[in-house]
């Protein structure tokens, strides 16, 4: 159950912060990027690691990221996403994008106390 | 887009996005236990963790599933799978099902197949949504081909000032021929349309073989006799020899060149699809049709409107542009004149193979034709709904444990729905492939009566098309709604327990839905005894009416029609009837109209009545040649006649309803004989028997004879006379007769017997009416008994277990019979009750409404007729069987095999 403190992902926000994660750590399985965004957050995301999965077949249907067979440290099988030029095009865009939301929203939030 | 793509292409392989899928998170859920058995957490633990840490699976996977694909349309697929498994595995029911269904469907997409080839088809030109056919709107309402009649001089300006049309052509109305080809001495009827040169070129008809015509060649009257002939003529003539191209034919006496062949499917563009044989330049017309009269009248005047007017759309201009110019056309070029009729408005029509089709009384007919067999189709679908009623009570666990399982109501709903719609989809194939064949037969019976019926050889294309095609195919997914929504409904109730628990329960169990099922049952006897009773009816009624006396002579007597020239029709009139009364081959020659075909109805007044009435004419003598005898007073006499006297005789009823009891001989009346509200005044002078003159369906309600002054040969009247002797001798005296008085008469004369021609006419009409009427009837019955086999076979073979444990405890046979009997048919006995007050019910509403006077016969009881009690027994005894042969096999079932029967 998610405690009060651990925020749900907002949303429209999942495919970014998967591209951005791809982007900076390169090649990545599904349970990394999990992994992965759970640390960055300090645990304060709350992620049910099966959402992911969603999010990655639609980005890899609209071929931002590409996904191959391959092995893992372990010798276990998994399928590893790296992200395409289409990918860091939108990625940038996105950022661009979210960037300017997130400085309007704080704007009004600071002038309106 | 892309992304749509995938997504299709995982509709088509989801198989193996479903195995990388569970490949993928077994991967992951093998590196989260890993973790956790790092943190020292045993393996068993640390699996069900890394299960708790992922989330729910199989949430997880559809969510996957949604994005990836379509998930509606892969469970359609998996719907319409077991849908389908579903319905082989119950071949009977499926196969009952779907042939009540294909009769239903199949007699709806009959009459639709027809109206769509009558009013919806278009003529065999290129690019048909661009043609269109010009039609003219009167002040005083006349409706019907007239409409369609332009004359020459309008074509001309209309073809000299728009700017809308690419092209716009004229064709006449059909002209009758005598031709000869070769040397062959005996002439054969053809009949074709004179048409502008630029017909065929501007409707982009190509030629099969050969040419069409040049654009000069309807510039100068008579010189350039040239044919295109029908497909159809030069097979039958020629057997689709292409040496024929530049011999001749003689049209009327003269050589006609042949210079090409139309294709197969274009017959013409008349409004009334006639058979055609030949197309002729427009500049030819008088010497094919002597009635034309001289070229400068028909050339010159509006008084003239001889031809059909169709024109092709410029590209990029719309119809109501094109019909607005149209229309401002036809008014500046009408101010100048003033027409009988004024018109008040032109419309452009699609071109459909008919005329008049936008009519709403020809839309309403058709609408009531529908409404009366998607009554038949109503039947069928409460025998699915009802079969599929008592089926669904063994379907019923297996519907509650899936919704136990948690399956949604509407998921469950939606699957059953489409496994009617695919039961009705089947129906509806099967329907369709019947009805191709049943609009051809049921075409060619009422071809057959057009081709009685002044000898219009009708030809028209009624194989289905697209839109056959799309109309049974809307109706089998709104059939296998409607009898599919009640039903699947009912499953799906909310009460899971008792349902689950009711299959299983102990003997004797009254099926919660048994009632329904017998309101069903016997609402469904009740319509279907109500169709069998009203259809009976009309059939009894036309039976009588088809065999009713007209009340004249009929089988000796003939009459004669031409087409001369208008302007001498007086004195042809009487120059042939004094030729034909010096024959001695015939007997009491006269002129009149022609019987059944000639009538037309003015307004007549008198004191303060105003009604519309029958109207014919009448020469001295010609009461006697038809037999119609004289009640008081007298008939014309000669002079009367010749001068055309203001004298009439009238039928008793007209007496009766404008005089009552009192004398009529003597009273003046008046008839707005032109229908331009200018009254002639008669005066009575004789009251005729009351006869069926106009139609064999009822006597005459109003009926008044006027003197004949020959004037009306061509327009409404005839040559009446009898045969009594051999008629080919006797009509080959006729013909050389006519002949004598004037050839030109020769090609549009037509000898008609009366029996032969217009009553038999008459009669075929009544008979397939009859039928139709008859396969209706006959269609409820059956539906009537599938479905009551149906349903009362599910609901015996359903107490299998209960009868197998009475015969073990010692029931003898009779007394479960007796009881599946009693039980089985109380709703049909009840529905045929009902049915059978229903139908006594209309029927004294329809004697109330439809009251016409005179005309008893037509409205005689029916409820003596013994057939009717027949049909009625063989519902009963449909039922009784359907009660009796499961029951059998039920008690022959071994006590043990019943028990342990699910």
């Amino acid at each position: 159950m998610p405690s009060d403190d651990r925020m749900v992902v907002l949303q429209g926000t999942l495919d970014l912060i998967i591209l951005r994660t791809l982007e900076s750590m390169g090649q990545q399985h599904a349970y990394a990027i999990a992994t992965r965004l759970q640390q960055v957050s300090d645990d304060l995301l709350h992620l049910n690691q099966g959402t992911l999965y969603p999010a990655l077949v639609r980005l890899e249907q609209q071929g931002r990221i590409k996904g191959t067979w391959g092995k893992t440290e372990s010798n276990r099988e998994a399928k590893f996403y790296a992200i395409t030029k289409a990918g860091e095009k939108a990625l940038a865009e996105e950022t661009a994008r979210w960037r300017r939301m997130s400085g309007l929203v704080e704007k009004l939030l600071s002038e309106g106390a | 887009m892309r992304r749509f793509l995938l997504r299709l292409a995982n509709l088509a392989g989801g198989g193996k996005a479903e195995r990388e899928l569970a490949r993928e998170i077994e991967g992951h859920l093998t590196l989260l236990q890993e973790n956790f058995e790092r943190r020292g957490l045993p393996p068993e633990e640390a699996r069900l963790a890394a299960k708790r840490e992922y989330g729910g699976i199989e949430q997880a996977k559809e969510l996957h599933r949604a994005e990836r694909s379509f998930v509606w349309v892969e469970q359609f697929f998996k719907d319409v799978r077991y849908g389908w498994i579903n319905l082989l595995r119950n071949p009977g029911f499926t196969l009952v099902a779907v042939t009540a269904l294909a009769l239903g469907i199949g007699v709806n997409a009959t009459i639709f197949g027809i109206y769509n080839a009558v009013a919806l088809k278009q003529l065999p030109v290129a690019d048909p949504g661009r043609v269109v056919r010009l039609e003219r709107w009167f002040e005083r309402d006349w409706r019907g081909d007239i409409q369609y009649n332009f004359a020459y001089p309008e074509y001309q300006y209309l073809r000299e000032h728009n700017s809308v049309f690419s092209g716009l052509t004229a064709a006449s109305f059909e002209v009758p021929v005598m031709a000869s080809i070769g040397r062959e001495e005996v002439a054969e009827h053809l009949a074709g349309h004179a048409v502008s040169a630029n017909y065929f070129a501007d409707l982009g008809v190509p030629t099969r073989i050969g040419r069409t015509f040049l654009p000069d060649e309807d510039r100068i009257p008579g010189a350039n006799p040239v044919v295109v002939l029908s497909d159809e003529f030069w097979q039958r003539k020629f057997h689709g020899d292409p040496n024929i191209l530049g011999q001749t034919i003689k049209l009327n006496g003269l050589a006609y060149t042949m210079i090409g062949v139309a294709p197969e499917k274009f017959t013409g563009t008349d409004v009334m699809p006639t058979r055609c044989d030949f197309w002729a330049p427009l500049s030819m017309i008088d010497q094919l049709d002597a009635a034309f009269g001289p070229m400068e009248e028909w050339r010159d005047a509006t008084a003239h409107p001889q031809f059909e007017i169709l024109a092709r759309l410029k590209d990029g201009v719309a119809r109501e542009k094109a019909q607005a110019e149209t229309e401002l056309l036809m008014r500046q070029y009408l101010s100048g004149y003033r027409e009988i009729n004024r018109t008040k408005s032109i419309t452009l029509q699609r071109t459909a193979y008919f005329g008049n089709t936008e009519d709403p009384r020809f839309q309403a007919s058709v609408a009531g034709v529908l409404m009366v067999v998607s009554l038949v189709l109503l039947v069928a679908c409460a025998n699915v709904a009802n079969m599929l009623l008592a089926r669904g009570a063994m379907r019923q666990r297996e519907i509650s444990v899936r919704m136990a399982l948690g399956a949604s109501r509407a998921r469950i709903i939606g699957q059953l729905l489409t496994e009617s719609v695919l039961l009705a989809l089947l129906g509806g194939a099967a329907g369709l492939l019947l009805s191709v064949w049943a609009s051809k037969l049921l075409w060619t019976s009422v071809s057959g009566i057009f081709e009685g019926f002044q000898g219009l050889r009708t030809d028209l294309d009624v194989s289905a098309d697209g839109h056959v095609f799309l109309y049974g195919f809307a109706l089998a997914l709104v059939t296998g709604v409607v009898f599919g929504l009640a039903p699947a409904l009912q499953f799906t109730k909310p009460d899971l327990n008792t349902a689950i628990k009711q299959e299983g329960a102990a003997f004797g169990a009254r099926l919660s839905r048994s009632k329904l099922r017998g309101l069903l049952l016997g609402a469904q006897v009740a319509v279907s005894v109500l169709l069998l009773m009203t259809g009976g009816e009309l059939i009894s009624r036309l039976v009588s009416s088809g065999t009713s006396d007209p009340g004249f002579q009929t089988r000796d007597t003939y009459f004669l029609t031409t087409n001369g020239d208008p302007a001498k029709a007086q004195v042809t009139g009487r120059n042939l009837r004094e030729r034909l009364e010096a024959l001695p081959e015939l007997s009491a020659v006269s002129m009149g109209t022609a019987p059944m075909m000639g009538t037309y109805s003015p307004w007549m007044k008198a004191g303060k009545l105003d009604r519309q009435t029958l109207a014919s004419y009448a020469s001295d003598g010609y009461l006697d040649a038809l037999g119609i005898a004289l009640l008081r007073g007298r008939s014309f006499t000669r002079q009367e006649t010749n001068r055309g006297a203001p004298v009439a005789v009238i039928s008793e009823s007209t007496a009766r309803s404008f005089w009552g009891d009192a004398d009529a001989l003597g009273r003046h009346f008046s008839l707005d004989l032109q229908f331009q509200n200018k009254f002639t005044d008669f005066e009575v002078i004789g009251i005729a028997r009351d006869v069926r003159f106009a139609n064999i369906a009822m006597i005459d309600p109003l009926h008044v004879y006027l003197p004949a002054d020959g004037s009306q040969l061509r327009s409404a009247g005839a040559l009446v006379f009898r045969i009594p002797g051999n008629r080919e001798k006797a009509i080959g005296a006729v013909q050389s007769a006519v002949g004598s008085v004037d050839a030109s008469l020769l090609p549009g004369m037509a000898i008609f017997n009366v029996e032969d021609g217009p009553l038999a006419t008459q009669r075929n009409l009544i008979r397939v009416t009859e039928t139709f009427a008859g396969v209706l009837t006959l269609l409820s019955l059956t539906l009537a008994g599938v479905g009551i086999y149906g349903v009362m076979s599910f609901l015996v073979s359903h107490r299998t277990r209960e009868i197998g444990i009475r015969m073990a405890l010692g029931a003898t046979s009779s007394t479960v019979l007796r009881g599946v009997m009693a039980q089985g048919l109380r709703p049909v006995l009840a529905g045929t009750l009902i049915g059978f007050g229903a139908s006594a019910a209309l029927d004294s509403l329809i004697r109330a409404v439809v009251a016409i006077p005179g005309s008893t016969n037509l409205l005689q009881s029916t409820f003596g007729d013994l057939s009717l009690y027949v049909e009625l027994a063989l519902v009963l005894f449909v039922a009784a069987l359907a009660c009796v042969v499961p029951a059998r096999r039920a008690m022959r079932v071994d006590p043990m095999v019943a028990l342990r029967y699910e």
